[in-house]
């Protein structure tokens, strides 16, 4: 898939560019305003990463551009503003989704892969992959046809793990996508294990290949093409 | 004591006392006036009576006078001493008055009297105890004038101050109202309304570049947050790492997480003092909270923790985002003081949500459990999440109470 990343700070853009590049995906990058104005003028992008306080121009107003033009571009903010009227605004101006920074890009991952899910299989839920399918719509797991019982944080912890496949995603990452961050027991992720062995052990219990392994003691990563 | 109260009792007993003082003065003047005016006309009797033996030689006829009486009695050559005296004067026969009288004595064609010249003081007391009464009178009459003027005058004379101290009372830093200028003529007051009024203004425009301030601090240091987070990610996809590689970056997820939690705590602090978020909506408290518990349900069970929750149907009407944020922060806290093992007990009625954890043997410190970055030495949260909560309970109009009763430590929050 085509993304444009427009972020102004260098670092994180960098970041983003190399952790979807690596996953197959095609990155272009704006760093200001003008530079990202005249790329969404010439092409079209399965998803748009956007920042708000770009030099020369405010990012909403790339929002209203683009739906001004009709462009169908998918379009996820980032923004450190994470104030409720910065969210709405940007919702209500067509935003599909508003992702607050700091954010690891494994949830980054995951935004971008249900909105593109969303724009591109249209109507479709289905998501499938390799012998695993899911219903993204009934919330079902099937592997061969089999059709498994997931929890609701298992079955969010594996469409996670699926987005950043061949990704180490950190246990950080996944308490945060998991249980909000609000949530900071940082000193103990035993229970992401206990999820984890459950997902794993349904998923080889079906006949799927183990897919999930541990990753340094420090994440874990969902291999497989 | 009020200032118009102690005024009124030392204008009165100053007032009172010299008053006393000139009275006791007053009568003693006048009626030493009034004795000599007798003393002297008693010896004018006496000097006439002098002058009638001189020319006579013989003790005049006494007759009875309406105020005066003189007796001649003999005596013993030389044994009376010349004196004045304060004595009886017999009016009638049963009827006696004060009388002023002198003791003198004559040598008559070689007798020896005793002249005694008495003279009723009636009249003169009359007019000692008029004027008594209407100093009295008058004093009574100033006291009562002085309090009532007190009374009114200085209450009204004070009511500046009053209006202005209320002002003060109510003042409020975060709110956007100045406070209003108080009508006065008296230039004291004027000033202290003009200090008062100075003193907000400053006091607001510097709690204003303080949170402008924070906010853009805040915002600058999220950037490099993400960059550091990012950076993180990044590496961690490069290659296989030691034990000891590991948990160092895992200690640097850590205190990215940490530091990108505080910074967003500091941030929403700000923005609640400030109400920013205003956002209306009715919330079911009883589903909110059962949802909560579901998604924390691998917490408790991490910790072996057992959740009793007792929730009636209560909805309230408030910002979304808040009322999460602060059931998150009351539960967590709930579980983060928690022991392995323990307990926590939820009630939610119409009235009132109790949130109850079992956790250390001694109760918290009442005075600093709600105040910023407030922690016991082995939480390892941000000492915000109380400071949060309780100010999201007053932009609510709630109120949240803290009491240890063994073993549980509760939270009270009332609606």
């Amino acid at each position: 898939m085509k993304l444009l990343i427009i972020e102004d700070e260098e670092g994180l853009r960098e970041s983003i560019e190399e952790y979807f590049t690596e996953a197959g995906n095609i990155c272009e990058t704006a760093a200001t305003y003008s530079a990202a104005i005249s790329k969404i003028e010439m092409y079209s992008y399965d998803c748009i990463l956007l920042d708000i306080t770009l030099p020369g121009g405010n990012g909403i107003n790339i929002l209203k551009r683009l739906k001004d033009n009709n462009h169908q571009d998918g379009v996820l903010i980032i923004s450190a503003k994470n104030s409720l009227d910065d969210r709405l605004q940007g919702l209500d101006l067509g935003a599909d989704d508003y992702l607050v920074k700091p954010f690891h890009l494994s949830e980054l991952k995951a935004r971008v892969s249900a909105i593109i899910r969303r724009k591109m299989y249209n109507g479709s839920n289905l998501l499938t992959f390799n012998e695993i399918s899911i219903d993204l719509q009934a919330k079902t797991v099937s592997v061969h046809d089999k059709s498994l019982k997931f929890t609701r944080k298992e079955f969010a912890l594996l469409i996670y793990f699926i987005a950043n496949k061949g990704k180490v995603v950190s246990k950080n990452a996944i308490a945060e996508h998991l249980w909000g961050d609000g949530i900071d027991l940082a000193d103990n992720f035993d229970f992401i294990y206990s999820h984890i062995k459950n997902i794993r052990k349904k998923l080889v219990e079906a006949g799927a290949n183990d897919y999930i392994q541990a990753a340094y003691g420090m994440g874990y990563k969902f291999a497989g093409q | 004591m009020k200032l118009i109260t102690l005024y009124n009792r030392v204008n009165i007993v100053t007032t009172i006392a010299v008053m006393l003082i000139t009275g006791i003065i007053y009568y003693q003047a006048i009626s030493w006036i009034l004795i000599d005016q007798a003393d002297k006309s008693l010896k004018v009797e006496e000097d006439e009576v002098f002058d009638y033996v001189k020319l006579n030689k013989q003790l005049p006829q006494v007759f009875e006078s309406k105020d005066q009486q003189i007796s001649f009695t003999s005596a013993a050559p030389n044994s009376v001493t010349r004196e004045f005296i304060d004595t009886l004067y017999k009016k009638d026969k049963d009827e006696v008055e004060s009388g002023r009288g002198l003791i003198s004595s004559i040598t008559v064609n070689g007798k020896y009297y005793k002249i005694l010249i008495v003279e009723s003081k009636v009249e003169t007391e009359d007019l000692i105890q008029i004027i008594f009464t209407i100093t009295f009178g008058l004093i009574l009459f100033l006291l009562l004038v002085l309090l009532v003027a007190n009374r009114l005058i200085l209450n009204r004379l004070w009511q500046p101050f009053h209006a202005i101290l209320k002002e003060m009372k109510l003042f409020n830093i975060t709110d956007n109202k100045e406070i209003t200028q108080t009508e006065t003529r008296i230039d004291e007051f004027a000033d202290l309304n003009q200090a008062a009024t100075a003193m907000t203004i400053r006091a607001k425009h510097d709690y204003k570049e303080l949170k402008t301030f924070t906010e853009n601090a805040s915002h600058e240091l999220l950037t490099p947050i993400a960059v550091i987070n990012s950076k993180l990610d990044t590496l961690i996809q490069s290659e296989n790492f030691n034990d000891r590689q590991s948990k160092l970056l895992n200690d640097l997820y850590s205190a990215v997480a940490r530091l990108s939690r505080l910074n967003q705590s500091l941030l929403l602090l700000v923005k609640i003092e400030n109400r920013l978020l205003t956002d209306q909506q009715t919330i079911n408290l009883k589903q909110l909270i059962d949802e909560m518990l579901l998604q924390m349900e691998d917490i408790f069970a991490d910790k072996q923790i057992t959740v009793t929750a007792r929730l009636e149907d209560k909805e309230i009407s408030g910002s979304r985002y808040l009322i999460e944020i602060l059931l998150n922060n009351l539960i967590i806290n709930a579980v983060r003081h928690n022991h392995a093992g323990g307990e926590i007990v939820i009630d939610l009625t119409t009235a009132a949500l109790t949130i109850k954890n079992t956790g250390a043997d001694e109760p918290l410190d009442v005075d600093k459990i709600f105040t910023r970055f407030h922690k016991s030495a082995q939480s390892d949260g941000s000492g915000l999440g109380l400071t949060i909560s309780k100010q999201i309970c007053q932009s609510l109009n709630f109120s949240l109470t803290y009491r240890y009763s063994k073993p549980y430590h509760t939270f009270c929050m009332f609606f």
